[in-house]
């Protein structure tokens, strides 16, 4: 998993101020499951993304708690109103500390 | 291996008691009961394994549940051949003003172990109240979008996906 917490963001490519816009991310990562012997849960700290945090200009405009029935390599949709131009960041954090952000640049066109 | 003599003592007690103190540092969060030692990802910090109406009501309590069929789109398949991948998109009809938006969207899913899968905290900055993800769904079962109103209000929508092959392992 030499790719894990790479980011991939994608949004329209023409957008006009004002406009409600339409952003999908992907990251890659595993989502651990978890394992069972004989039944039983097995303890350890898994390995998932439990926390997502968009920021928009630094305005943070959606967070969401992510558990491990969400999908290997997690994708995520979502909207938001293109007020200004600027920087949207997505920051993915994980179970084991990690922190994997993406960046797209808001231009009007 | 060039290694410092005191790098190539760690031990696997050493490397454990320092894991232990990373995970104290970690632990943050309501999900954990009040003087839980443990790391993020240990079953003690994930959501408990119960049935769904359990989940529900550690959730929303006894607050009244309104049926949001009309108001929420729940995107979903209905069938899901591979269950390890389910796309869903959730959205619901809202203006998004500051005076009247919608403050959480939860998914969940009946069936699965931990049924609470996902909780989106919204903004009225969003424009729209549309989330979407790809799920992990065990067997066919009932998903459920709950919407928080800014207000208080919930709203509950609900379909059925058929999945094929599970997608939770074990």
């Amino acid at each position: 998993m030499a790719e894990i917490g790479k980011v991939r963001i994608r949004v329209p490519s023409s957008i006009k101020q004002g406009d409600v816009v339409r952003v999908r991310a992907l990251v890659i990562h595993p989502m651990e499951i978890v394992q069972r012997r004989d039944g039983k849960p097995v303890d350890k700290n898994y390995l998932f993304i439990n926390k997502v945090v968009v920021t928009y200009n630094g305005r943070e405009i959606l967070e969401a708690e992510t558990t491990q029935s969400v999908s290997e390599n997690p994708f995520f949709a979502f909207t938001f109103r293109a007020t200004e131009p600027g920087t949207l960041k997505i920051a993915f954090l994980d179970t084991h500390g990690g922190k994997y952000e993406g960046t797209v640049d808001i231009k009007f066109s | 291996m060039e290694r410092t003599p005191s790098t190539s003592h760690i031990t696997r007690r050493t490397l454990l008691r320092a894991l232990a103190v990373v995970g104290l540092a970690g632990v943050s969060g309501p999900l954990l009961a009040p003087g839980a030692v443990q790391a993020q990802g240990t079953l003690g910090a994930l959501q408990p394994e119960e049935k769904v109406e359990a989940t529900m009501k550690r959730l929303f309590g006894s607050r009244p549940i309104k049926d949001g069929s009309s108001a929420i789109k729940l995107d979903i398949p209905l069938i899901a051949e591979n269950g390890a991948v389910v796309p869903v998109t959730v959205e619901v009809q809202s203006p998004m003003t500051p005076a009247d938006y919608v403050k959480h969207i939860y998914i969940i899913s009946d069936k699965n172990r931990r049924p609470m899968n996902a909780k989106f905290t919204l903004t009225p900055a969003m424009g729209t109240a549309l989330v979407g993800a790809n799920l992990r769904l065990g067997e066919t079962t009932d998903v459920r979008a709950v919407a928080e109103l800014s207000d208080g209000t919930l709203l509950m929508a609900k379909r059925e996906v058929k999945v094929t092959v599970g997608g939770c392992g074990g």
